[in-house]
């Protein structure tokens, strides 16, 4: 049977996955996905939704082949995930992860380096590449044990692109992390999108997932609820949204005006828009958008 | 869009070597090296232990060297086997709490060569560990045989004994001191840890704890004293040893778990008796077919494993 392109080119392809547990204490096995499927395209930025325990952590390790799926299957960029070599081009970052504290920064990424097979001048490039990439030139030497969590994470994405692989996982990348680490994180995420390089991550924190994902899924109890680009499924189709600066009190009144005397339109609200809590607060601590 | 692994991807030695010498520098830096301080604590304090003497007083400084051995390698079995049972216990579990696993089984690097990296790892603590407590032992002993010796000599002249009674007596002192009979029954001190690593390896790819695994290996151990005896007896005196049956069952029980009485040759290299070298290469094929038999068990159970 021949494969379709589009088939092929695909970073992620899940079909149908089907995960149980099994207990200890319960007959029946515990089913944590229920027939999930996700299609992800090189360059996208992925997000996977959802409150906890509902299936995103095991849909992310089925991927990666350290779960195997009951029923249904899982590829990267074509390759079985459950075959070693399909793990070349992907880097993943888990949920809080603890690196081997005896080690410092640089050496921690020489280590994955050398995993994936890198050595020499190549390997000591890319370590340093990686150290000015995630802002931790200066923590190069410093062991792990006294990193930061939010350094923690930034280390940990570091790791995960030590072999430039075009797709990245990245469970719940920002969590524990301070709105200034945060901050940082989303901002490689974004510079990772700009390089071309295909992001798959969960999170909770929804407004972040919207500022980066171009495309998202919601997950509740093992089962894909909704799916789609984001821009598709948070507009309002019935709705248009116009931004005034320094508008008078009397334009007001004119638009108010001129959208009451329009057969079929009403106006819906009116006020003042407000800046994020998370802006205000990088704002005030001098960790804005300029830096 | 090419990645850099594209360029070089690795191969399964180069994964294991990283991975071991990574286990090994993990292991050192939780300062496993102290225990040396106490090594040669003991290594100098045995020529000092005062041992019951039924014999003329010739024979005083060869037992100060048999004492020197016997502790020293004692001293060596003792923490070979500690080491590797709970550094081989402590790491897979470790990995998976702090879940460093999936970040390097998320790499291109397959399971059995994970495992194999940590168990070479911990195999080369054991090693580096053995060496260096060898060089104090031997260094020790070689000073000891050397005042002995001049001790005997110098009875022997005043007591004017023949020739041959001098040659003899040099002859004892040189086997009880350092020989390359002693530097084999530190290797197979090392092969019987390296056995207690492998199967360590195993019992923690399935166990749910450090303290489990520490647990049943250290009783695996003590079976591996006595499996022998009981299988002799099961064999010799009970009615299921006649039949097809009980020979298979025992064969399997050898097949599964160590018989560490092979090992005993190392307390007649203490006494001054030397080891054959094929003494030596059947203990080397028994620690190889154990080690490999554990890791490959450990793999079909890692494989499948789910984190």
């Amino acid at each position: 049977m021949s494969v379709p392109m589009a088939e092929t080119n695909a970073a992620v392809e899940i079909k149908d996955l089907v995960k149980d547990f099994k207990t200890s204490f319960r007959k029946e096995a515990l089913r944590a996905v229920d027939g999930v499927s996700i299609r992800i395209m090189p360059g996208e930025v992925y997000g996977l939704i959802g409150p906890n325990g509902s299936g995103k952590s095991t849909t992310m390790k089925a991927l990666l082949g350290l779960v195997a799926p009951t029923s249904g299957n899982c590829a990267i960029f074509g390759k079985d995930s459950l075959k070693v070599d399909s793990r070349n081009d992907v880097g993943f970052l888990p949920e809080n992860p603890y690196f081997y504290k005896h080690l410092s920064g640089a050496e921690t990424l020489r280590f994955y380096g050398k995993l994936c097979g890198l050595k020499g001048k190549m390997l000591e490039g890319r370590v340093s590449e990686l150290l000015a990439l995630v802002d931790l030139e200066s923590a190069r030497d410093r062991r792990l044990g006294g990193y930061s969590k939010g350094m923690l994470q930034r280390i940990g994405l570091a790791q995960a692109l030590v072999q430039e692989p075009r797709l990245v996982i990245l469970d719940e990348p920002t969590a524990g992390v301070d709105p200034i680490g945060s901050r940082q994180i989303r901002d490689l995420i974004l510079k990772l999108r700009e390089r071309g390089i295909t992001v798959f991550l969960c999170s909770h924190l929804l407004e972040q997932v919207q500022e980066v994902c171009d495309h998202v899924g919601i997950i509740f109890r093992g089962k894909m609820v909704k799916e789609g680009r984001l821009e598709d499924l948070i507009a309002i189709e019935d709705q248009t949204e116009i931004v005034l600066k320094d508008a008078s009190p009397e334009l007001i009144s004119q638009i108010t005006a001129l959208v009451g005397a329009t057969a079929g339109a009403s106006l819906v609200r009116t006020g003042k828009p407000r800046t994020t809590l998370e802006r205000l607060f990088l704002r005030e601590t001098n960790q804005g958008d300029d830096r | 869009m090419s990645t850099l692994t594209e360029k070089s991807k690795g191969s399964h030695v180069g994964r294991i070597w990283v991975i071991a010498r990574h286990a090994f520098t993990q292991l050192v830096r939780m300062k496993v090296f102290y225990f040396l301080a106490v090594f040669a604590v003991i290594a100098i304090a045995s020529n000092f232990f005062d041992l019951p003497q039924h014999e003329g007083p010739e024979s005083v400084g060869i037992n100060v060297l048999r004492s020197i051995k016997s502790w020293s390698l004692g001293t060596m079995t003792l923490f070979s086997v500690v080491m590797s049972i709970v550094a081989t216990a402590l790491l897979l579990p470790k990995d998976v709490e702090d879940r460093t696993l999936y970040t390097i089984l998320a790499k291109p690097v397959p399971r059995l060569d994970y495992l194999a990296g940590k168990l070479l790892g911990v195999l080369l603590l054991v090693l580096v560990s053995l060496a260096l407590m060898d060089v104090l032992m031997t260094a020790v002993l070689q000073i000891r045989a050397s005042i002995v010796l001049a001790q005997q000599l110098e009875m022997a002249h005043a007591l004017s004994w023949q020739q041959d009674a001098i040659d003899s007596v040099r002859m004892e002192t040189a086997a009880n001191g350092p020989s390359w009979s002693l530097q084999g029954a530190v290797f197979a001190v090392f092969l019987r840890a390296s056995i207690m690593a492998s199967l360590a390896l195993l019992i923690s790819t399935f166990s749910t704890s450090t303290l489990f695994t520490t647990i049943v290996s250290f009783l695996v151990y003590f079976i591996g004293h006595f499996q022998a005896d009981a299988r002799d007896a099961f064999l010799q005196h009970g009615q299921a040893g006649q039949g097809a049956a009980g020979r298979f069952f025992t064969l399997l029980l050898s097949l599964v778990f160590p018989d560490f009485q092979n090992f005993n040759v190392i307390d007649a290299v203490i006494e001054g008796q030397s080891m054959p070298l094929l003494i030596l290469g059947k203990l080397t094929l028994i620690g190889l077919y154990y080690a490999f038999f554990y890791t490959i068990a450990s793999w079909f159970i890692f494989a499948k494993k789910e984190f």
